[in-house]
């Protein structure tokens, strides 16, 4: 369990993406409709950041090939990923955000 | 090399290079706008999420850099601004043979169209400029379910199908030119086999380029149901023009459990035509997807037809050829991802460059964690015919599961003097025996390719062949 908060629930808007450093690995914090989700910030097709991406309900589009994920399980929507994204859970206290890997 | 081989140029008699009268109903002038994109899609009355996808594609595009890759020599010629994204040659697609206007009639005369759909295709769309201006399709096949038509005309009547469907295989964001596509496509052909059906004869369509300065973007997607069966073929001729003209196509093929669909395509664009064309194609469950692509003329092609391998046991064929010729460059090849376990692929290319042209394979295979007892076979061979020419070799292998088999075979060589020996011994003139040896070496493909096709690759080749004795 991660005792150290990653950020605070007002610094992500609905349908808005934070990317944070947890223990070294990149995760993209991603508000859809009010819930938080955590994914690694990188595309499992070519390696590219998702946090430049445009995030759709619950779809984030990868900005270097259009590779498509559901931010909620990580799995893949959209060629041309094949693998689907690692996600890891978010816990919410007050209104510090902890994300456990 | 014992002879120095001559070059001869090929426009001088260059038989596809007639060019008939332009008298179009609406060109949208040179140059890529938002309105220009709008106003593609409204003349084709299109419904709005069409239309929002062809301009969010248009800024995907802007944004992208050109590929760093490649041969970027090349592409610094292609001058966006100077092309003319859309001609709408006739007011709409005619189905009967008779009511198509005249000159454009004698184009497909002579390509030789009619006669071919007389004999034996089930279906006919011939893409001339922009929009598809002939199509029919077998009564007995429309009976099946089988839908086979321009992929304007299945936006407008198949819409659920089509949004489905289209560019899940390839989104605009995969690369510049797919963007391109996806904002200003125009015609292109689309097929859908019902569940279980099997077309056993060839779907078919013709695609030609005939204004200067005209980008053709035809978009073509295809999809096999369940345990459905079909196979497509197209292919393309375009007159000579003296300044560059863009060809960028999308082509998404999709094949469902046990399903099968074979794609053949014959590319022979002139010699100052860019041909950037992306396909791919995604098989679930024991569905076989095969490409067999033959590449002859334009100054610059880059295509690599690829495969991902989505379901356990389905399998994946590329079979290509390329003549790179004088001041060509045929940058080609194939790419099979292995996402599941007990998929098969085979890619078999091979390439002859002459007069100083140039070819490339530039190919990928990927066996994904967990694709367990994936098996892959690539084996790419080159012909160098003199001095002037050259040919690259390029194969990536990225194997993340080791209980896979892969295995990659490659050559390039000259006609071996052996062989020439040999066939010269029988009384062959040295001439016959090049391309009777060339003939041997593209045999694997030929035989793949529905008759007239065969016939007309192995008159183009022989066009690329005569006169390298000197």
């Amino acid at each position: 369990m991660a005792d150290t908060p990653v950020a605070k629930t007002t610094d992500i808007a609905p349908g808005r993406t934070l990317r944070v450093v947890v223990d070294g690995t990149e995760v993209l914090l991603c508000n859809v409709d009010g819930t938080l989700y955590a994914i690694e910030d990188v595309c499992t097709h070519d390696g590219a950041p998702l946090d430049q991406g445009e995030l759709e309900a619950c779809r984030i589009v990868c900005p270097r090939h259009g590779a498509e994920f559901d931010v909620r399980t990580g799995e893949v929507l959209k060629l041309p990923a094949v693998m689907p994204l690692p996600t890891y859970s978010v816990r919410i206290e007050g209104d510090d955000v902890y994300v456990d890997l | 090399m014992a002879t120095q081989l001559k070059s001869v140029p090929l426009g001088a008699e260059y038989e596809h290079g007639f060019h008939d009268p332009e008298n179009y109903v609406f060109q949208s002038g040179k140059g890529l706008t938002r309105e220009i994109v709008a106003n593609i899609s409204e003349l084709k009355n299109e419904p709005g999420w069409m239309r929002d996808f062809r301009l969010k594609a248009l800024d995907i595009f802007l944004s992208k850099p050109m590929p760093w890759w490649g041969d970027t020599q090349r592409l610094a010629e292609i001058d966006f601004d100077n092309i003319q994204y859309f001609v709408r040659a006739s007011d709409r697609a005619e189905k009967n043979w008779d009511d198509v206007p005249e000159d454009i009639k004698k184009t497909f005369d002579k390509l030789g169209i009619p006669e071919a759909e007389r004999k034996f295709l089930s279906g006919v769309s011939a893409q001339y400029e922009s929009e598809v201006v002939y199509h029919s399709i077998r009564k007995d096949l429309e009976e099946l379910g089988v839908i086979f038509c321009d992929m304007d005309t299945a936006v407008r009547e198949y819409p659920e199908i089509v949004k489905k469907y289209f560019s899940t295989v390839i989104p605009p964001g995969d690369n510049k030119f797919a963007a391109l596509n996806s904002a200003v496509w125009s015609g292109g052909s689309f097929a859908y086999v019902p569940a279980g059906v099997e077309v056993k004869t060839p779907l078919q369509a013709y695609f030609r380029i005939n204004s200067e300065n005209m980008g053709q973007f035809e978009r073509t997607l295809l999809i096999a149901e369940p345990g459905a069966k079909f196979h497509y073929t197209e292919g393309c001729t375009a007159p000579k023009f003296s300044s560059s003209s863009l060809h960028s196509a999308v082509v998404e093929l999709i094949a469902q459990e046990g399903s099968t669909i074979r794609y053949t395509t014959i590319q022979n664009w002139y010699k100052n035509i860019f041909n950037l064309v992306t396909k791919r194609a995604v098989a679930y469950k024991n569905a076989t997807v095969e490409w067999v692509d033959g590449n002859l003329g334009s100054r610059l092609t880059m295509k690599y037809p690829a495969i991902y391998l989505m379901g356990e046991g389905a399998r994946g064929t590329v079979l290509s050829m390329a003549v790179g010729g004088e001041d060509q460059h045929q940058d080609a090849g194939a790419k099979v991802i292995h996402a599941a376990p007990n998929t098969t692929s085979v890619i078999t290319n091979k390439s002859l460059s002459a007069h100083g042209g140039k070819t490339t394979y530039r190919g990928l295979v990927e066996i994904m964690p967990g694709a367990v007892g994936a098996r892959t076979h690539v084996k790419c061979d080159a012909i160098i015919m003199d001095e002037d020419s050259s040919s690259d070799t390029k194969p990536t292998m990225k194997v993340h599961e080791q209980r896979s088999t892969v295995e990659h075979e490659a050559s390039v060589s000259k006609i071996s003097e052996e062989q020439l020996f040999y066939a010269m011994s029988r009384g062959l003139s040295e001439g016959d025996a090049r391309a009777l040896i060339v003939n041997g070496f593209f045999d694997f493909f030929v035989k793949e390719l529905p008759m007239e096709y065969a016939v007309e690759l192995n008159r183009l080749i022989k066009m690329e062949m005569e006169g390298s004795v000197g």
